[in-house]
């Protein structure tokens, strides 16, 4: 008879889910985004954006390899940064653009800080805010959708001549707060993505099939997402002229969605209760339509991402559970001094 | 809306190996090893020497102080020794090893057939019973509460995976735990009972509905979720009241009996029987026969598993249930009044603990029936933080196993709640 078993502190069974699944599940829901991309945009974008997650695994393999720990590239999690860091990047960037950035986003902001689950700031939005701040000009040149009416040749196109820049929607909107009021959007083509922006920002409609792939697989908490797209629409309306012509817009426009869904929801840098998390998307909300509104640049989603992750300490240092059953402890009320 | 307690886990149930197998009668081997630390408190104090004759039943263990119980013999035959062993709790107990004669003489208390108060108290002290859902109080303690009790909660949950013996007590013996409730009524003195059973055993309550003619037992379907068979999480599912921090289910006014227990105690009274045997399940993928047994105490657990048949592939062996039993190394130690299951675990069926790093996902928090922070206090006790650890209510964790259960970076969270309480407890900290 076999004399040897496993000892172990119980529990003995448990969930089949790892980080590895939670990753991967990340990554495909993520492949729907970069699909609509790679036809709005061209060949060119996709190459972007694999250029970016080469990057982040060139960058989490050589950390550990100077610092002689074992490999956690199999873990996924430098893939998914690399994917939404790519995705936040513009179609047209020089190609060495993504490369810095995914090895910025993981080696700096992710590792330095002690690697997965310790990083106290979204690699990816770190990255991004670093390089436009490094390359203020590639990063925001924006080009418009392709246009197949003239068979497919423009979809390779992207490698060798430089497309027509050309303004977002934000511009739009940013352009026209003073005066309120805007006819000059389509609505639909920003739910299609038929608009100028982000690789993977444009196109709504696969972001919102990403977000319910990520809700029902239980990897996103819906109340982060729903929580910071409430708060951006209701400081549409109070923050603009005209506010509801500006909901819609304000929300199918830039990085509003792809944040709400990929990028605040990440684990390790938003709090970790409920109500906390409901806090954080809040002020995340108000980060990025104070930017969009009042700051200089007319996007805010990704300085928004990075200034909530700053707060979480904070939030979970003040939400936190009271336990099963707490009773509060009575406060000994001062004895009145006899008269 | 099928009532039950916020947070817990879905778990595999696994029950359906051993859920409609009958009780089969245990043959017992040449010896038994009974231990005198079968209780939670004091071992009791050894009443027989080697070489002394035993009948089924025959005293050979004395309480010693309030919080112990009494311990019988299982068979019937001569003491051959009184020996050192570790119990299945790793803690090291005398065992009084008797040589069976295979006659099974008897040598049980009077049966009782219209009891009093004072002699149910009594026969519960004298037969030794203590709570069989696996904490092993002795249950005399309970029947004797400090404060005014106002309804008994009967525990028919079995909540943990795999086991069945609970289940089948209460389809197979339901008048039995019936006439049992009637005798805690009675020790008590208390009219209402609630008794809670799980919704993935319509039967056993239709069975119970059935055969009951107690107008004052109200029976209470609850939501199949662990841990729903846990004391303070059984209350809150059917009397919607939470039990105080740090405090015991009777500051509220109510006592939760299992109902293993409810029926040892009508084997006592009615029977005359002191508690020598138990329903145990023995289940799991490395077990060639998997079944409900009725054993006597001290049985050997090899013996149980060669009567069986072991698989070559068990790569873990646990007594009690897969989310609060204990793992054993090896088959040597033996059946006492707590083991309601023997699982014999295959490689597919366990979870290995390969910890990675915390990724901060917040599933252990929001699996937490007592809505603590496992992953903090982990984080805490791991950087030797004991103040933080009981900061963060370690004190108030039951360990039920929700968090290790859910946690994708499968950190031991348990193991680490475990050794918080008990640094606390070594720091003589007072519990946040």
């Amino acid at each position: 008879m076999k004399t040897k078993f496993l000892v172990s502190s119980s529990p003995h069974i448990g969930s089949n889910l790892t980080t590895k699944k939670i990753m991967l599940h990340v990554i495909i829901a993520l492949g729907f985004p970069v699909i609509a991309s790679t036809v709005i945009f061209g060949l060119y974008s996709l190459f972007i954006v694999l250029l970016a997650v080469g990057a982040s695994v060139l960058g989490e393999t050589l950390y550990n390899l100077i610092r002689k720990r074992p490999n956690t590239v199999p873990d996924l999690s430098a893939v998914v940064t690399g994917l939404i860091l790519g995705m936040n990047l513009p179609p047209t960037v020089p190609f060495y653009v993504p490369i810095v950035g995914g090895i910025f986003a993981i080696m700096v902001v992710k590792m330095l800080f002690g690697g997965l689950g310790q990083n106290f700031a979204n690699p990816a939005a770190t990255a991004r805010i670093f390089l436009s701040l490094a390359w203020p000009v590639q990063m925001t040149k924006f080009m418009n959708p392709l246009n197949y009416s003239n068979g497919a040749k423009d979809f390779v196109a992207g490698f060798t001549k430089t497309y027509v820049t050309s303004a977002t929607p934000l511009v739009a909107i940013k352009d026209s707060i003073e005066v309120g009021g805007i006819s000059s959007l389509n609505l639909l083509d920003m739910f299609l993505g038929r608009i100028g922006g982000s690789i993977g920002e444009v196109c709504s409609l696969t972001i919102i099939i990403a977000a319910v792939y990520l809700i029902v697989t239980k990897v996103i908490d819906w109340k982060i997402l729903v929580t910071y797209v409430v708060t951006c629409a209701v400081l549409a309306l109070a923050f603009y002229k005209d506010g509801y012509l500006y909901v819609l817009p304000t929300i199918l426009s830039g990085g509003i969605l792809f944040a709400g869904v990929f990028m605040l929801t990440d684990y390790t840098t938003s709090p970790r209760t409920e109500l906390g998390r409901i806090i954080f998307a809040v002020f995340a909300g108000l980060f990025t339509m104070i930017v969009r509104r009042f700051g200089g640049m007319p996007e805010g989603a990704c300085y928004s991402v990075l200034l909530a992750n700053l707060i979480v300490p904070f939030i979970d240092k003040i939400v936190k559970p009271k336990p099963f059953g707490y009773v509060k402890p009575k406060k000994e009320r001062k004895k009145k001094a006899n008269v | 809306m099928i009532p039950t307690f916020k947070h817990g886990v879905k778990t595999k149930g696994r029950k359906k190996d051993t859920e409609n197998m009958t009780f089969e009668e245990y043959p017992v081997g040449d010896f038994v090893y009974i231990p005198l630390l079968q209780h939670i408190g004091k071992p009791a104090i050894p009443l027989v020497e080697v070489g002394a004759k035993v009948k089924c039943g025959t005293k050979i263990g004395e309480a010693d102080g309030f919080i112990s119980a009494n311990i019988h013999s299982s068979i019937s035959g001569e003491v051959t020794g009184i020996v050192d062993m570790p119990c299945a709790t790793g803690l090291p107990s005398p065992h009084v090893v008797i040589k069976n004669d295979y006659k099974y003489e008897t040598d049980f208390l009077d049966p009782i057939q219209k009891p009093t108060k004072a002699e149910i108290l009594d026969r519960c002290k004298e037969a030794g019973i203590v709570g069989m859902g696996g904490a092993t109080f002795p249950t005399i303690v309970k029947l004797m509460p400090k404060t005014e009790v106002k309804a008994l909660i009967i525990n028919g949950c079995e909540c943990e995976p795999y086991i069945t013996v609970d289940y089948r007590l209460m389809l197979e013996k339901a008048a039995e735990v019936l006439k049992g409730i009637e005798l805690v009524k009675c020790a008590l003195g208390v009219n209402k009972v609630y008794f809670g059973i799980e919704s993935n055993k319509p039967d056993a309550i239709d069975k119970l509905r059935e055969v009951n003619t107690d107008g004052e037992i109200e029976f209470c379907k609850l939501k199949t979720k662990y841990p729903q068979g846990g004391e303070k999480q059984l209350i809150s599912a059917i009397t919607r009241e939470r039990v105080p921090k740090g405090g015991l289910p009777s500051d509220l006014g109510y006592v939760v009996f299992n109902v293993s227990t409810v029926y040892a105690l009508y084997e006592a009274v009615y029977l005359g029987q002191p508690l020598i045997s138990r329903y145990m399940t023995v289940s799991g993928n490395g077990i060639k026969r998997a079944a409900n047994l009725h054993v006597r105490i001290g049985v050997q657990l090899a013996d149980v598993v060669e009567y069986l048949g072991l698989k070559e592939d068990v790569v873990k062996v646990v007594l009690g249930g897969p989310m609060m039993g204990i793992s054993l190394h090896n088959f040597k130690s033996t059946t006492t009044k707590g083991s309601s299951s023997l699982l014999l675990l295959t490689e597919k069926e366990i979870r290995e603990i390969e910890p990675t790093p915390c990724i901060n996902c917040g599933r252990c928090a929001k699996a937490c029936p007592m809505f603590l922070l496992p992953m903090v206090t982990d984080r805490a006790i791991l950087n030797g933080d004991v103040e933080g650890a009981n900061k963060s209510y370690a004190m108030s964790c039951i360990e039920c196993g929700c968090c290790a259960y859910v946690c994708p970076a499968r950190r031991p969270l348990v193991q680490s709640q475990r050794l918080a309480k008990k640094l606390i407890r070594k720091n003589k900290l007072t519990p946040a």
